[in-house]
């Protein structure tokens, strides 16, 4: 760390009032008006949301009718027809749209410096709506945030952007899309961060941010501000039943597994059939769920958010809820693996809430003395398949949290999501959109393992400090007994007064000697006049990671290790070669 | 022609500087935002007209369905309804109401505790949700949603309604034998009746269930006062009177009642025995000494035929029988029975001229035999009724 620096002086004659140019020009720095432009794209992200809102709901009147119950003919020639029309446009006009959006956004940040055809917003419009709308079992979350990720790249193409900021345009409009779509602000924010960037500083954050409150501001304006659910009351009145939350996790972990491999399963064997059957597998898909809708479970088309609502109140018996989550499990895996553009975030909330209030329900009727709330379990359920299907554990207790508006339910959450998320981790070492990356042939990266990854520290690598550390206000001519029975060519410490420090070689104590300067303390000749602070050299602490270390050990030969709380405390050295043979033996383990 | 669009390509690249300026991409931007907002806000009246139509419709074949109780279709059509309008309450409600109509009680409450969170005062909810509480038998929440509802804002007449409540509250706790709790309830409806001679009849009504005599009597006259020609109100009214012991009143009321009403069999058995309370009462006042000997004498040889009945029967010492009042002749059959014949020969007209005390004497001796044959052994007659009834009135006195 270098020794901090004073403060550069304020210009004389600066005006306190800034004049309107001043204004304009700061104003348009690029990362000020970066954060101009995160609104303009949640702004343009949250109006395509909510134009392909109106699409979906259109599409599912005039395909499957505005009704309730809806017309056998229709439950099979809708998503039939509609799969056949959407593999065209997918195979001959949008191939980019196919899938879910969240790995195409990815591999914009990290592959294509931020370039996203404008081409793929229109084709995931068009093709989710229809999907979506005919019934598939696919939600509109993960479209969102792939045309917000359009909008924005779009956008800071028009803008010629620097490469850097274009290429984090494309998080920021997906977290405006998936905002708007979710109506949940802090969950899409805490995805992207999760899930596609890695890693948080505040110039992301602050974008992602205001993409995010924009977007959702102008989805209330159009759709209202009613939650995507009604939430019932949720209580939890024992801590024992923590025990059955925690049973939850179990069985929302498996399901989880379960889902996720059915996808990584068939979804290569699909692929690998003739290339004319991607003209037929959204149909096919379509079919079959169109068939289990007639057979008498039609609540799992479509994204189904009626039906949770439902399950919450108590609507369905907890036989019916496990059907339910089964069925979707089912029904979600043959529309994402025929290739169907459309969002797996829906799907996930839907099979979570079923399962949530099927096992609560199932455990109300073998223990009649637990608290019994669908509601609560429901809302359980939809974060730990959050937690365990997409492996984003921090968004899936805020997502319930922010979902529910109430924070009462906060220690079932974290305790069933940590399990499903660690029951998920164990079965299935790799998370869900990192499988479909690599069968897509790209390795992008896993935010997951990055999370887990151990870094070196300076601790590491530094070795016990060494004996003899002179001081400042030692005299040269001491100090060059001190050193005397040091190599010739050693390089010496010195603490300096009150937290520096310095080096000094015997050749040079040797050298003031000879000049005449023996009685001068060290301190007065290396931060003597002319040269403040030259011969102050930097220092690390012992919990820094090594790679800070590369930075200073190349110019300096040794480098003191000190204490955070006692800066003048030596807690060990560290050299270019020790860090080097640090990274060797990392690399060896 | 051909060169047209090159030219006009090239008449516009001098302002390709310029576009490239942030402060005009702004201002283009925002532009592009307004006419953005101008379209989507075209597609959302679309949307939202198009939606709140097809609620309308649905709900309207909903309502329809659950006037004409089929529920299962209601259900249906309100669920659709639903989808188009999420929000609306007054669906929400129906849909809740069709459902209790299947006696989907589990799924109507979620509907309801639902809009009862959103709308805590509002009346219907708060009455269904009584109703469904009452039906599992959780009596503390079904009284609090009673009282909630009773209090709550209510569509048309207010009054009315929380008067209907009152009233329907006030029958679950008869029929859950809170009479206590009833009766003050029906002091707080009593405020509220007003002139109205059918409510203040079932007012009565309700007072004499709950066994307050005085304001069903009270009641009653009130109604008759508004509707002389009611019945019902006569015939409540007598009950009132009879029940106090107010023989003479119960006996006009009863005679109207039963007058107006031949069928009324209940009013025509107490009018009865309101006639014979008051005809074989010999201390009732401004009676000739001739006819109170005749009485005396006739009651004397009602509970010696009384008690000849009761000796007749099995183990008449193992029936249970009710405590003598305090200085009563005796308390076995056997006591009884030789008391009776014992004084037997002095119930004449003579003596009982010559020895008023002999009255009471009398009467005290038949009062207990009344007392211990009730209940013990075999139906009393009329006659016995009657005895007993002037027992208890004179006990009082």
């Amino acid at each position: 760390m270098i020794p901090p620096v004073s403060a550069p002086a304020v210009e004389l004659g600066a005006s306190s009032a800034p004049g309107a140019g001043a204004v304009m020009h700061s104003l348009f720095r690029e990362d000020r008006f970066f954060l101009i432009l995160s609104v303009f794209i949640g702004i343009f992200a949250g109006l395509a949301v909510v134009c392909l809102r109106f699409a979906i709901d259109w599409s599912r009147i005039y395909l499957l009718g505005s009704g309730a119950e809806l017309n056998p003919m229709r439950l099979l020639l809708a998503p039939t027809l509609a799969g056949v029309v959407i593999a065209i446009l997918v195979i001959h006009f949008f191939p980019l749209s196919r899938g879910s959006g969240v790995n195409q956004t990815k591999a914009a940040l990290y592959i294509y410096n931020g370039f996203i055809p404008l081409r793929t917003a229109v084709g995931k419009f068009i093709c989710s709506a229809l999907a979506i709308g005919s019934g598939q079992s696919l939600g509109p979350e993960d479209p969102s945030l792939q045309i917000g990720a359009c909008l924005a790249s779009a956008l800071g193409r028009r803008m010629r952007l620097k490469r850097d900021h274009m290429r984090l345009l494309a998080p920021v409009g997906a977290a405006a899309g998936l905002a708007a779509a979710f109506n949940a602000p802090i969950s899409a924010v805490l995805f992207v961060i999760e899930e596609v960037i890695g890693r948080w500083t505040a110039g992301i954050l602050g974008s992602v941010v205001l993409s995010a409150v924009s977007s959702v501001v102008v989805m209330r304006m159009f759709l209202g501000s009613e939650p995507l659910f009604r939430i019932p009351p949720v209580e939890m009145r024992r801590p024992s039943e923590l025990i059955a939350y925690a049973i939850l996790g179990i069985v929302g972990g498996l399901a989880s597994v379960a889902f996720a491999s059915g996808i990584t399963t068939l979804r290569p064997l699909c692929r690998k059939l003739p290339r004319w059957t991607e003209y037929a597998q959204p149909a096919v898909a379509g079919l079959l769920i169109g068939i289990i809708a007639l057979l008498g479970a039609p609540q799992v088309m479509g994204a189904g958010y009626e039906y949770i609502d439902d399950a919450m109140h108590g609507q369905f018996t907890w036989q019916f809820l496990a059907i339910l989550a089964l069925l979707k499990i089912v029904a979600t895996m043959l529309s994402f693996v025929s290739g169907t553009p459309g969002g797996m975030f829906a799907p996930t909330l839907f099979i979570g809430a079923m399962l949530g209030a099927a096992v609560g329900g199932a455990e109300h009727a073998l223990l009649p003395h637990l608290g019994w709330s669908p509601g609560t379990y429901a809302l359980v359920g939809m974060g730990v398949l959050f937690a365990g299907f997409l492996r984003v554990p921090m968004t899936s207790v805020f997502m319930v949290l922010e979902v529910s508006g109430n924070y009462s339910i906060i220690v079932p959450v974290i305790v069933a999501n940590t399990i499903a998320y660690l029951i998920s981790r164990a079965l299935a070492p790799v998370a869900i959109f990192d499988a479909l990356s690599r069968q897509d042939g790209v390795e992008l990266p896993s935010m997951e393992e990055q999370r887990e990854e151990s870094i070196l520290r300076v601790e590491d690598a530094m070795r016990p400090p060494v004996k003899l550390v002179l001081e400042g206000a030692d005299l040269v001519d001491r100090a060059e007994k001190l050193a005397g029975g040091e190599q010739a060519d050693g390089v010496l410490l010195v603490r300096l007064e009150p937290t520096g420090w310095s080096t000094v070689t015997r050749e040079e104590l040797m050298a003031q000697v000879a000049e005449g300067k023996g009685g001068e303390t060290l301190g007065s000749i290396l931060e003597g006049a002319g040269s403040a602070g030259a011969r102050q050299i930097p220092y690390l602490h012992p919990d820094q990671p090594l790679d800070m270390a590369l930075r200073y050990v190349d110019r300096w030969p040794l480098v003191p290790v000190v204490n955070r709380a006692d800066l003048g405390e030596l807690e060990g050295v560290i050299t270019q070669h020790d860090v080097l043979e640090r990274y060797r033996d990392f690399g060896g383990e | 022609m051909i060169h047209e669009p090159k030219r006009l390509s090239l008449s516009f690249q001098w302002l390709s500087p310029y576009l490239n300026r942030k402060p005009v991409m702004l201002t283009l931007l925002t532009g592009l935002t307004i006419v953005l907002f101008l379209a989507v806000s075209g597609l959302s009246r679309l949307y939202h007209a198009q939606q709140a139509s097809l609620a309308v419709r649905w709900a309207g074949r909903g309502v329809d369905d659950l006037n004409a109780g089929r529920y299962k279709a209601a259900i249906i059509e309100f669920r659709t309804a639903l989808l188009y309008d999420r929000g609306n309450g007054a669906y929400q409600l129906s849909l809740a109401q069709a459902l209790l109509g299947l006696t989907r009680t589990d799924e109507a409450y979620a509907y309801l505790i639902n809009l009862w969170q959103r709308e805590p005062e509002n009346g219907v909810v708060n009455l269904e949700l009584a109703r469904i509480a009452a039906g599992r038998g959780e009596r503390e929440r079904a009284l609090r949603f009673y009282n909630n509802a009773i209090y709550a804002t209510w569509p048309g007449n207010q009054e009315t309604e929380r008067r209907r409540v009152r009233l329907e509250l006030i029958d679950y706790l008869l029929r859950n034998k809170a009479g206590t709790q009833a009766e003050s309830e029906l002091i707080a409806l009593e405020a509220n009746v007003g002139e109205n001679a059918a409510q203040q009849t079932l007012l009565g009504n309700l007072f004499l269930r709950v066994g307050d005599y005085g304001r069903a009597l009270a009641a009653f006259r009130a109604s008759l006062k508004l509707n002389s020609e009611n019945p019902a109100a006569e015939a409540g009214a007598g009950s009132a009177a009879f029940e106090m012991g107010q023989y003479a009143e119960a006996e006009q009321y009863l005679e109207k009642a039963v007058a107006a009403a031949p069928a009324d069999t209940a009013s025509a058995r107490l009018l009865r025995t309101a006639k014979d309370t008051v005809r074989m009462d010999p201390f009732r006042a401004q009676i000739p000494d001739r006819e109170r000997d005749k009485i005396v004498m006739d009651a004397f040889a009602t509970a010696g035929d009384r008690l000849k009945a009761c000796q007749a029967t099995p183990a008449p010492s193992a029936a249970p029988t009710k405590k003598p009042a305090a200085g009563s002749p005796g308390t076995t059959w056997q006591g009884l029975s030789e008391q009776w014949t014992a004084l037997r020969p002095q119930i004449t007209e003579k003596a009982l001229r010559d020895h008023p005390d002999l009255v009471n004497t009398a009467m005290n001796l038949v009062f207990a035999i009344e007392r211990q044959a009730s209940g013990a052994c075999g139906a009393a007659t009329e006659a016995d009724q009657a005895l007993l009834l002037i027992a208890g009135q004179h006990e009082e006195n």
